[in-house]
C-alpha cells in the first residue's frame, strides 16, 4: 500500500510540474526506431560457451543450460544431452544429474530410465546468450521479499 | 522460528509438492502454517498457448514468487514448457504501464501530441467524446434502416486472450449497446479457417475429440503444425506414446524441416500450397482402393462441393480479386459419391508427387495409414492449414479423409484442430466475439438468433444489428479509409501481428479522422501507435476463465493486485458503459418499444439488469481458507464475473442449438476444468459418438447433430495456387511463425530475461546454398524485400529449422524485426484469415 | 583356384602367357627399360590423378546416396562452416593422408562401388536401415587408428586448454591420460547419429 501511495505521489508530482514527463520517453521494445522505419539487424548474440550452473529464483524453475548446445541433436535415435546428463553418465562426465522428477510417467509410475515425456530436453531447458536483459525485470524471489 | 534459506526452500518444496499431490505430510503443514515464510499456491491456466496447461501460482506478500506445473491437471500433469515455467516473471517487466497516457499538446488532446499521464476520468472523458461523436453520426446514418442494413463507425479489436467474461462483456457492449458488429478478435488471424470448416462440415464449432486421443492413436499426422515448439506439452504426450507404443508412427508434413522431424517416421517437405493436392490424393487413394467405410458414409455423410476460383480476400480493386470468377463464394451444393470420386481423380500419386515435391514412396506410406481400417489416426494441424488462402478448404479436406474412413469421434481416431491462444476457443469462439457471431454458435445475420439474444439480454426488439461487421483485416482497411473512426484495441498487438503493416495497418492508426484506444500492460508497437493507452491488469491480477483447444473451460482467482492504476479489460469495458445513455446509442423508435429504458445508462441496461448483478459481493476463499481479492467486485459492488458467466450460460440452454452446455460458475473454481458439453455434471470427451456424447441416442452410433440431418459434410475442393508465388525478381517463399521460447509478439516473453536470452532476436532461416548464392552466410545481415516492405535481420543457416532451397522462415515475435511489413494481407475469402505462410520475397545483402 | 587357372586350359590365354614369358629378342634391354620407365611414370601419374580425383568432396557427393543424406547433415555442422572458414571436407576425415593407408582405403572403397551397383542404400529408407552398420564401420575404423584422421587437425599436444571451455578441459585432460580416442566422445558431430540403443541405452528412450 505504501508503495502504491509513493507511486501515485510521484505521478502526481510528475503531472503537476511537468506534464510531458513521458513525452518522447514512451518506447516499445523497438527502442527509438519508429515503427514504420527499418531498424538495423543486431549482431547474432553468442551463447555462453561453458559456465558454472546458473542460480535459480525458485526451486520449481528448470535449470538453464550454462553451455552452448549448437549441433547437439535430440531425436528418436539418440539424445546428445543424455550422453552426459543421464543417470548412467553424469558422474563420468561431471554433468548435472537429471532430476528424479524425470523418472515418472503420466500415470506416476516410477521408471528405470527417463520418461519419454521428458525426452526432448529443450522444451524446458534452454541455453543463454551473453547479453544484458532487453528490459529489466523486477521479479523478486521469496528471499528478497522476506528479507532473508 | 527462523529457517535457514536452504531449509526454508526445501520445506517449501516438500509442502508444495505434497499440497499439489493432495497429501498431508504430518508435521509439515503445521510447521509451515506457523512460518511467516509460507507460500500460497493456487491453480491458474497458463497465460500462453491454446494447450491450456494448468499451473500453480506461488504468491507471497502480494507478489508472485514462483510458478510450477500443476500435478493435478489432466492436460499437463505437472509439466510446463520453458515459457510456462517463467510465468512468474511476466508481470514484472520494468516498463509496466501504470497510468492512462493520452497524446497531448499544451494540456489538450492532440493526435500529434506526446503521451502524457492522465487520470482515468480524463481518459474516459476524451474517449467518451470521440465515441459519442461517431455514434451520433451512426444514428443519423441509420435512420429508417432495417437491422440488416445498419452501419457503424465504432469498432473494437479484441482477443483470444481475453477472459470469457471480458469477451462476453465487450461483445455485449458493442453489439447490444453500440449496435455495432465491428468487433472482432485477433483469433481471426489464427482460428477463423478452423471455425469456418467446423461450421460447414459439422454445423458446430470446435473439435469432436480431445487430448486423450494423444494416448489412444496408433498414428499421428502433423499437417502444418510444429507441435514440438508451439504446443510443447501436447508434444510430450505425443512423444510418450510414440516412444512407448509398439508400431506407433509419426508422419510430419511441413514446408520446412522443424523440431517435429526429430521424432518423425515419415517426414515430408512439400512445396507451399500443395497440401491441398496431397489431401485430395489421399482421398483418391482411399477411393481407388475401395478402402472407404461405405456403411459409415451411407449413414452419416453428405457429399458436397464448394465454389472454386474464389479470389484471395484482397481489396476488391486488386487485380487478383478482379480476376476471380466467384469471389468470396462458399455456398455448398450436394453431389453424389461418384461425382465426389471423380473430383479427386486427377490427384494421382505421380501428379501429386510432381506438384508437391514429396517423393512417391512417402506419399504412399501416408495414404496407406489413413486407408488402413485397423490403424487409429489422429491428424493435428494449426497455422499451416488455418493461415492459408484456402484455409477453410484445407481444414475440410482433412475431415473428408477422416469421414471417408469413419475415423472420427472415437478415441484415437480424430481430426484435431489445435489453437494458438489460451482462450481462442473459450472466449473468441464460444462467446462469439467475431464480427458475424453471437454467443454459442449463433450469428447476427439470422433473425431468430438475434431474437434469442434480445430476449436473454432483455433488449427492445430490433436493437441488434443484423449486418456482419468489419472483420480484422477489413477493420484495418476501414481505418485507413476513414470509415471506422472510434476504435478500441484490447489484449493484443495488432500493429505487429497484422500483415502489410506499413501499407495497411499503421496508416489507419495514424489517420487524423480516427481516435485509437489501446489497452495493454506494456508499451507495445500497437500502444505507441495509439492516441490513448489504458494501463491494463493482466493474467492473475484479475479473476478469469479460459477455454482451451479440447473444449476445457478453466477458471482462476485473482492472485495479486495490478500495479499502479492498472485496471482489467473487464473493468474498463463495464466502467466505460456508464458514460452512455440509451439516447446516445439507440434511435427513438427502438427506445419507444421499452419506454422504461428511457434515460438509463448502458451500464444499467447491460450490466445492472437484474441478471449480471444478481450475485452479491462475497469473500472469495479456497478450500484451505485463503482469501483472494476481486477488484471488480469491490469496484462495482457485486460478483460481476459470476453474473456475466451465468447470463452467458443461458445462450447454451435457451436456444434451439444443443451441445454447448457449460457447468455452473462455482463448479469451475473447484476443479481443473471440464470439457463441454457438460451434461448433468459430466464432461464430454468425444462428441457425436454413441457412448461418449449424451446427445447421441442408443443405436445411432454417430449423430452429427450440429447439422439438421445429423450428417457431416464431405466438401470437395481442388488445388488452387497461392495468392503470391515466387517469380524471377521475388524469388523466395517467405513463411512466418513462432519459436518455442516466445509467445506471439513477445510482449510478455521478451520481458522475461531468461526467455529473452534463450532466443534474443528474430533471424532469417535460410538454406546454406541459397545464402551462398546471394553472397551471404550465417551471421551476416540481410534485407528481406517484398512488394510491400522490407526488414533486416541476420542469416541463420544452422539453426533449429532446416529450410529447403527456395524458402525462408522468419519468426514474428521481435518488435524490432517486424516481418509483417513484408507479408501480404491476402486472406482466405471464406474465413477472412490472413495467409502468413506464403508470399514472395527477395533477400539481399544489407 | 589360382594354381589351376595358370594350368592353361584356354588356348588364347596360354598364348599370351607364353609370349610374356619369352625374353625379348627384338628390343634392346635399354629400350625396354626406357619404355617401361615412361609407361611407369604415365601409369603412376594416372593412378595418382585418379586417386586425387576420387579424393574430393565433389567426387564423394557425385553419388546421390552421399549427397542426399550425410552431406546434407554435414552442412549443418561446424566442420562445414565455422568461425575461421577452415573446412574439413569428406576425405579429410574419411580418407587417410599417408600414402599406403590411403591406398588400402581406396581398395576397400571398391566394395562400395559394388554396393552402389547393387543399390544397397539408394533410397532414404534403405540408408536409414543401414545407418547403424555404416556408422559402426566408421567408428571401428577410427577406433583402430586412434582417430588418426581427426588428429591430422586436432592434436592433443597443441591444444591450448586456456582457450577451451570447462567441460572440454576436463574431458580432454582426462582423455590424454586415460587413452581415450576422439571418436569415443565425438560421435555424431558431422552426421546424424544412428539408433544409439546398443551404444548407450541410457541416452535413448522407448522401444524404437
Amino acid at each position: 500500500m505504501n508503495k502504491k501511495l509513493i507511486i501515485m505521489f510521484v505521478l502526481f508530482l510528475a503531472a503537476g510540474f511537468n506534464q510531458q514527463v513521458i513525452a518522447g520517453e514512451l518506447q516499445s521494445l523497438r527502442g527509438s526506431v519508429d515503427t514504420d522505419k527499418n531498424s538495423k539487424a543486431p549482431e547474432l548474440k553468442k551463447y555462453s560457451k561453458d559456465g558454472e550452473p546458473i542460480a535459480r529464483d525458485y526451486v520449481q524453475q528448470p535449470p538453464l543450460i550454462p553451455h552452448k548446445i549448437k549441433g547437439y541433436r535430440v531425436n528418436k535415435n539418440a539424445n546428445k544431452c543424455l550422453s552426459c546428463h543421464s543417470w548412467k553418465n553424469y558422474r563420468e562426465s561431471g554433468a548435472t544429474k537429471i532430476s528424479q522428477t524425470h523418472f515418472e510417467d503420466r500415470e506416476k509410475h516410477v521408471l528405470a530410465n527417463i520418461s519419454a515425456r521428458r525426452y526432448f530436453c529443450t522444451q524446458c531447458h534452454v541455453p543463454q546468450v551473453v547479453s544484458p536483459p532487453l528490459v529489466k525485470n523486477n521479479f523478486k524471489p521469496v528471499a528478497a521479499i522476506t528479507g532473508e | 522460528m527462523k529457517l535457514t534459506r536452504r531449509a526454508f526452500i526445501k520445506s517449501n518444496a516438500i509442502a508444495a509438492t505434497a499440497a499439489a499431490a493432495g497429501i498431508t505430510i504430518p508435521g509439515i503443514k503445521e510447521a509451515m502454517a506457523k512460518s511467516k515464510d509460507i507460500i500460497r499456491w493456487d491453480k491458474a491456466p497458463c497465460r500462453f498457448c491454446g494447450t491450456g496447461c494448468s499451473v500453480l501460482v506461488g504468491t507471497k506478500q502480494g507478489r508472485i514468487v514462483a510458478t510450477q506445473g500443476d500435478p493435478k491437471s489432466p492436460v499437463n500433469r505437472g509439466l510446463n514448457c520453458i515459457k510456462g515455467y517463467f510465468l512468474s516473471k511476466i508481470m514484472y517487466g520494468e516498463d509496466r504501464l501504470t497510468t492512462p497516457l493520452l497524446r497531448m499538446t499544451n494540456g489538450k488532446y492532440d493526435k500529434e501530441g506526446d503521451f502524457t499521464p492522465v487520470s482515468w476520468e480524463k481518459a474516459f472523458d476524451v474517449m467518451e467524446e470521440k465515441f459519442k461523436a461517431a455514434l451520433k453520426h451512426d444514428i443519423a446514418a441509420n435512420k429508417g434502416k432495417k437491422p440488416e442494413e445498419i452501419v457503424s463507425t465504432v469498432g473494437m479489436f479484441g482477443s483470444g486472450q481475453w477472459t470469457v467474461w471480458e469477451g462476453y462483456a465487450a461483445s455485449k457492449l458493442y453489439k447490444a449497446g453500440f449496435r455495432s458488429n465491428n468487433i472482432d478478435p485477433n483469433a481471426r488471424h489464427c482460428m477463423a479457417s478452423a471455425v469456418g470448416a467446423f461450421i460447414r462440415g459439422f454445423g458446430s464449432d470446435e473439435p469432436m475429440g480431445c487430448y486423450d486421443d494423444l494416448e489412444h492413436a496408433d498414428v499421428f499426422v502433423l499437417w502444418g503444425s510444429n507441435m514440438a515448439e508451439m504446443h510443447p506439452i501436447l508434444w510430450t504426450r505425443l512423444t510418450d506414446t510414440r516412444l512407448n507404443k509398439k508400431d506407433c508412427e509419426v508422419h510430419v508434413l511441413s514446408t520446412f524441416e522443424h523440431r517435429c522431424f526429430d521424432l518423425g517416421d515419415n517426414n515430408m517437405v512439400f512445396t507451399p500450397q500443395t497440401d491441398l493436392a496431397i489431401l485430395n490424393y489421399i482421398a483418391n487413394y482411399i477411393i481407388q482402393n475401395k478402402a472407404y467405410d461405405k456403411s459409415f458414409t451411407d449413414k452419416h455423410v453428405n457429399f458436397t462441393k464448394t465454389p472454386t476460383d474464389i479470389g484471395y480476400g484482397l481489396r476488391p480493386e486488386h487485380s487478383l480479386q478482379q480476376k476471380a470468377k466467384n469471389p468470396n463464394k462458399g455456398k455448398l451444393s450436394n453431389i453424389s459419391f461418384d461425382e465426389y470420386a471423380k473430383s479427386v481423380e486427377p490427384y494421382t500419386l505421380e501428379y501429386t508427387a510432381e506438384l508437391s515435391g514429396v517423393p512417391e514412396e512417402n506419399l504412399l506410406r501416408l495414404a496407406k495409414v489413413y486407408a488402413d481400417p485397423k490403424k487409429k489416426v489422429t491428424s493435428f494441424w494449426t497455422m499451416g492449414f488455418n493461415q492459408h488462402t484456402r484455409g477453410v478448404w484445407a481444414n475440410g479436406l482433412v475431415y473428408n479423409i477422416h469421414l471417408l474412413m469413419g475415423k472420427i469421434s472415437e478415441p484415437g481416431n480424430s481430426p484435431f484442430s489445435l489453437t494458438g491462444q489460451p482462450s481462442a476457443c473459450g472466449t473468441a469462439r464460444e462467446v462469439g466475439t467475431f464480427s458475424h457471431r453471437l454467443p454459442a454458435d449463433y450469428v447476427v445475420s439470422k433473425k431468430p438468433h438475434r431474437d434469442l439474444a434480445e430476449k436473454i439480454w432483455n433488449l427492445p426488439e430490433g436493437t441488434l444489428n443484423g449486418k456482419n461487421g468489419y472483420h480484422a483485416v477489413l477493420q484495418n482497411r476501414m481505418l485507413k479509409d476513414g470509415k471506422l473512426n472510434a476504435y478500441w484495441v484490447q489484449c493484443n498487438n495488432n500493429v505487429q501481428a497484422a500483415a502489410n503493416i506499413n501499407e495497411e495497418v499503421l496508416p489507419g492508426y495514424r489517420n487524423p479522422a480516427n481516435f485509437i484506444v489501446v489497452s495493454d500492460p506494456y508499451p507495445t508497437v500497437t500502444a505507441t501507435a495509439a492516441d490513448l493507452i489504458l494501463p491494463t491488469a493482466m493474467w492473475t491480477e484479475k479473476e478469469g476463465a479460459y477455454g482451451n483447444a479440447e473444449r476445457r473451460t478453466q477458471f482462476w482467482r485473482q492472485q495479486v493486485n495490478a500495479p499502479g492504476e492498472s485496471k482489467s479489460d473487464l473493468w474498463q469495458i463495464v466502467e466505460f458503459s456508464k458514460r452512455f445513455k440509451v439516447e446516445d446509442v439507440w434511435p427513438a423508435d427502438i427506445i419507444a418499444k421499452k419506454p422504461e429504458m428511457k434515460g438509463k445508462t448502458l451500464y444499467e441496461i447491460l450490466f445492472t439488469n437484474g441478471q449480471v448483478d444478481q450475485f452479491p459481493k462475497t469473500t472469495i476463499r479456497d478450500n484451505e481458507g485463503n482469501i483472494y481479492a476481486n477488484d471488480e467486485m469491490d469496484d462495482f459492488g457485486f460478483y460481476l464475473q459470476k453474473g456475466l458467466f451465468e447470463e452467458y450460460r443461458r445462450f447454451q440452454y435457451e436456444g434451439p442449438k444443443k451441445g454447448h452446455e457449460l457447468a455452473a460458475f462455482d463448479v469451475y473454481h473447484k476443479n481443473r476444468g471440464l470439457r463441454w458439453p457438460v451434461i448433468k455434471g459430466k464432461e464430454t470427451l468425444w462428441r457425436y459418438r454413441e457412448g461418449h456424447d449424451p446427445y447421441v441416442k442408443t443405436g445411432e452410433k454417430f449423430n452429427f447433430y450440429g447439422n439438421k440431418n445429423g450428417r457431416a459434410n464431405i466438401i470437395t475442393a481442388p488445388y488452387e495456387p497461392a495468392a503470391e508465388s515466387p517469380d524471377e525478381e521475388y524469388d523466395l517463399w517467405l513463411s512466418t511463425g513462432r519459436v518455442l521460447e516466445h509467445w506471439h509478439s513477445g510482449t510478455m516473453t521478451r520481458r522475461v530475461p531468461e526467455l529473452y536470452k534463450a532466443f534474443p532476436d528474430a533471424v532469417i532461416y535460410m538454406h546454406p546454398d541459397d545464402a551462398k548464392e546471394r553472397g551471404l552466410s550465417r551471421g551476416l545481415a540481410a534485407k528481406i524485400v517484398s512488394r510491400r516492405g522490407e526488414m533486416s535481420a541476420r542469416i541463420e543457416t544452422r539453426g533449429r529449422n532446416r529450410v529447403p532451397r527456395g524458402l525462408i522462415f522468419v519468426p514474428w515475435f521481435d518488435a524490432s524485426r517486424l516481418i509483417n511489413k513484408v507479408t501480404l494481407d491476402a486472406t482466405d475469402p471464406l474465413s477472412k484469415e490472413t495467409d502468413y505462410k506464403k508470399c514472395a520475397v527477395k533477400v539481399i545483402k544489407a | 583356384m589360382n594354381e589351376k587357372k595358370s594350368n592353361c586350359n584356354d588356348k588364347f590365354i596360354c598364348r599370351i602367357w607364353q609370349l610374356l614369358k619369352k625374353p625379348s629378342v627384338k628390343y634392346s634391354l635399354g629400350a625396354l627399360l626406357v619404355v617401361g620407365f615412361i609407361s611407369g611414370i604415365l601409369f603412376w601419374g594416372a593412378f595418382n590423378t585418379a586417386m586425387e580425383m576420387t579424393n574430393t568432396e565433389k567426387f564423394c557427393i557425385s553419388c546421390h546416396e552421399m549427397e542426399d543424406t550425410v552431406y546434407q547433415e554435414y552442412k549443418e555442422t561446424i566442420h562445414y562452416s565455422n568461425r575461421t572458414g577452415v573446412r574439413a571436407t569428406c576425405p579429410d576425415c574419411h580418407v587417410p593422408k599417408e600414402w599406403h593407408h590411403k591406398v588400402v582405403r581406396k581398395i576397400q572403397a571398391t566394395n562400395e562401388l559394388w554396393h552402389k551397383a547393387l543399390g544397397s542404400i539408394d533410397t532414404l529408407e534403405k540408408f536409414e536401415a543401414k545407418r547403424l552398420t555404416l556408422a559402426k564401420n566408421v567408428w571401428r575404423a577410427m577406433e583402430t587408428t586412434d582417430s588418426r584422421e581427426c588428429r591430422n587437425c586436432h592434436n592433443f599436444e597443441f591444444m591450448d586448454f586456456a582457450e577451451q571451455g570447462r567441460r572440454a578441459v576436463k574431458a580432454h585432460s582426462e582423455g590424454l591420460t586415460s587413452g581415450s580416442t576422439c571418436i569415443d566422445c565425438h560421435k555424431g558431430i558431422a552426421h546424424k547419429l544412428p539408433d544409439m540403443r546398443e551404444v548407450d541405452s541410457s541416452a535413448v528412450v522407448g522401444d524404437k
